[in-house]
């Protein structure tokens, strides 16, 4: 066998494999996307297979692009998105600078630190919302309660007890209600993934340049301006991957939409194309189609700032 | 220098007290989790017993009885293994020839393997689950074997010829020199020689086919149901189980927390395909 062939053969199963697993799905996404594909149609039997007679042209589309739903999930998947990456991103960086000198006990932090991003999603949102934000035995609830309680035994305080007994009754905030279940999902996801940011800007701090920090020292730099002239500038590029690759990973974010509140008032794409799929599967396939646009905007900056590196 | 940096009071006192305060914050959760997991279902949502109850391990030897935890642990751990041993077979060969061989194309390639981990998985969830029960391994240890080596295979590869980059091309070549064939070649010379990188890339890759919630729920209705797909199904207890509904979580999630711990570098090479050093 010649040695030019040889290679080739070794990456022909990866290749093959990972050229099935793009194309075919996505082609048959494509193809749905065209045709009226609905599977419960009691009035039209034929339109419950795919088939090429049932060709729809752009109407799939059309019907998702006025759905009020699909608007609403596209600026509720983009809040969502956003929030995350600037909660995770200003926590990270914060969180790296301070543990990234020596002091005692840095390993045993780092590791309590990292912990989180190990978390199955379905266990983080389930403990999120059962255990710590539920309205009433969910520490939220539990917490409010006791400040309440607290309010009520000054209410009989001497002196002062007339302006305790002014005070409001707390009422715990319910995550599971359509105007907060995209709170309970941006804070369990923004716990699961600072780590993640923490992790990758000590890792890229620890190549930053000491000696230019020491010049700056010497030329009486303050802490501000070493962190805002040195580090800040250093840790552009991990912070433009880190909101890249959360941002692709975050725009598919399924198991918590789905346990917070089953989708009710928090839905993002991939959750609409789920229920679209449970019937009408035009509609998933173009709003799938509009996913995958979506992802792609954000995998073309990813992969260039990714391939500049590759073959060094 | 260093030491004046150092020398401020913040920097003895303030730093690791502050440090320490973040760093329980955000482990508070998982300490919660595992607290409530040691008492009953009736004193979890006791506000009187918050914080001091008679610890119980009933939760702990009632998982099998309660939600037959055993079967989707089981589950689990044959799909991640097999799911790992499929990419690391399928992916040493390829990063093998990527890193040993370049040819022209070989950067685009690996930029195209890549990319097709960024396709967003809803898209084509429906073609995935009729292809699946048109072939009639829906719900088969099988499918979702080779969901889950194909969408970590990208990172796989990546990571393996990252770590094969490293090994002098002598070596490889003075294997060839003497008449080792190619099979040889990596099982005498590649593997030994690149064992740490092989151990933590399939870690990883463990570690990630472990926590899949998309794919392992979607495509999985009893049979080849994993953790994931469990812990889903119990949700919304309303408060009845925190107790049991813990000590579940906390087995499903114990064993990866545990094995995270040991491969923080690997993450980020993983995660961030090399980007970050």
């Amino acid at each position: 066998m010649s040695s030019r062939k040889l290679p080739r053969l070794l990456q022909a199963p990866a290749v093959i494999l990972l050229l099935f697993w793009m194309i075919v799905p996505l082609a048959m996404t494509l193809f749905f996307s065209f045709i009226r594909y609905v599977l419960n149609s009691l009035n039209r039997p034929e339109w419950t297979s795919p088939s090429f007679s049932n060709w729809r042209g752009f109407g799939n589309y059309e019907f998702v692009l006025n759905s009020k739903d699909f608007w609403f999930a596209v600026q509720n998947s983009l809040f969502i998105v956003g929030s995350i990456l600037f909660l995770t991103v200003i926590f990270g960086v914060l969180i790296a600078v301070l543990i990234n000198k020596t002091f005692p006990g840095q390993g045993i932090v780092r590791v309590l630190l990292i912990s989180p991003f190990f978390i199955m999603p379905a266990v983080n949102a389930v403990l999120w919302i059962n255990m710590i934000l539920d309205p009433v035995l969910g520490l939220n609830g539990l917490a409010i309660e006791g400040i309440n309680g607290v309010i009520a035994s000054l209410h009989d305080a001497p002196a002062v007890g007339w302006f305790f007994s002014l005070w409001p009754k707390f009422e715990p905030i319910s995550f599971r209600a359509t105007q907060t279940a995209a709170y309970a999902v941006i804070m369990m996801v923004t716990w699961q993934w600072t780590p993640f940011a923490v992790l990758i800007f000590m890792t890229s701090l620890q190549s930053e340049d000491e000696q230019q920090k020491e010049a700056a020292i010497l030329d009486g730099a303050g802490k501000w301006s070493q962190f805002r002239f040195l580090t800040l500038p250093h840790l552009a590029r991990p912070i433009a991957i880190v909101v890249m690759i959360q941002a692709i990973f975050h725009l598919s974010l399924y198991a918590e939409i789905e346990i917070v509140s089953r989708g009710n008032g928090n839905k993002n794409l991939p959750y609409l194309i789920g229920e679209f799929a449970n019937n009408n599967i035009g509609a998933a396939s173009a709003t799938g189609i509009f996913a995958v646009i979506l992802a792609n905007i954000v995998a073309i900056f990813l992969l260039r700032a990714v391939g500049k590196t590759l073959m060094e | 220098m260093a030491i004046v940096a150092q020398n401020s009071k913040f920097g003895i006192f303030g730093r690791p007290i502050l440090a320490w305060v973040v760093a329980m914050v955000f482990f508070f959760p998982i300490f919660w989790l595992v607290f409530t997991s040691f008492k009953t279902d009736a004193d979890a949502v006791k506000p009187e017993f918050l914080f001091f109850f008679t610890p119980t391990l009933d939760n702990y030897l009632n998982m099998t009885e309660n939600y037959d935890y055993w079967r989707f642990a089981t589950n689990s751990v044959i799909t991640s293994v097999l799911a790992t041993a499929v990419a690391l077979f399928v992916g040493i060969p390829a990063a093998y020839a990527m890193a040993f061989n370049p040819a022209r194309h070989t950067k685009d390639i690996l930029m195209w393997m890549l990319s097709t981990k960024m396709l967003p998985a809803a898209a084509v969830l429906y073609p995935m689950t009729f292809l699946a029960k048109g072939a009639g391994i829906f719900d088969t240890h099988f499918v979702i074997v080779l969901v889950l080596a194909l969408i970590n295979l990208p990172i796989v590869v990546w990571m393996l010829f990252t770590y094969f980059k490293e090994i002098p091309k002598d070596i490889i070549e003075a294997g060839q020199m003497d008449g080792v064939n190619t099979w040889g070649e990596i099982k005498e010379i590649l593997i030994p020689l690149a064992w740490g990188g092989i151990a933590s890339t399939a870690l990883l890759c463990f570690i990630f086919c472990w926590n899949e919630a998309y794919w392992t729920v979607r495509l999985t209705t009893t049979d080849a149901a994993t953790l994931s797909k469990l812990i889903e199904g119990n949700r919304a207890p309303e408060g009845l189980f925190f107790g049991r509904l813990s000590a579940v979580s906390a087995a499903a999630v114990g064993p990866i927390v545990v094995l995270g711990w040991f491969c923080q570098k690997q993450l980020v090479q993983g995660l961030t395909f090399g980007a970050v050093k």
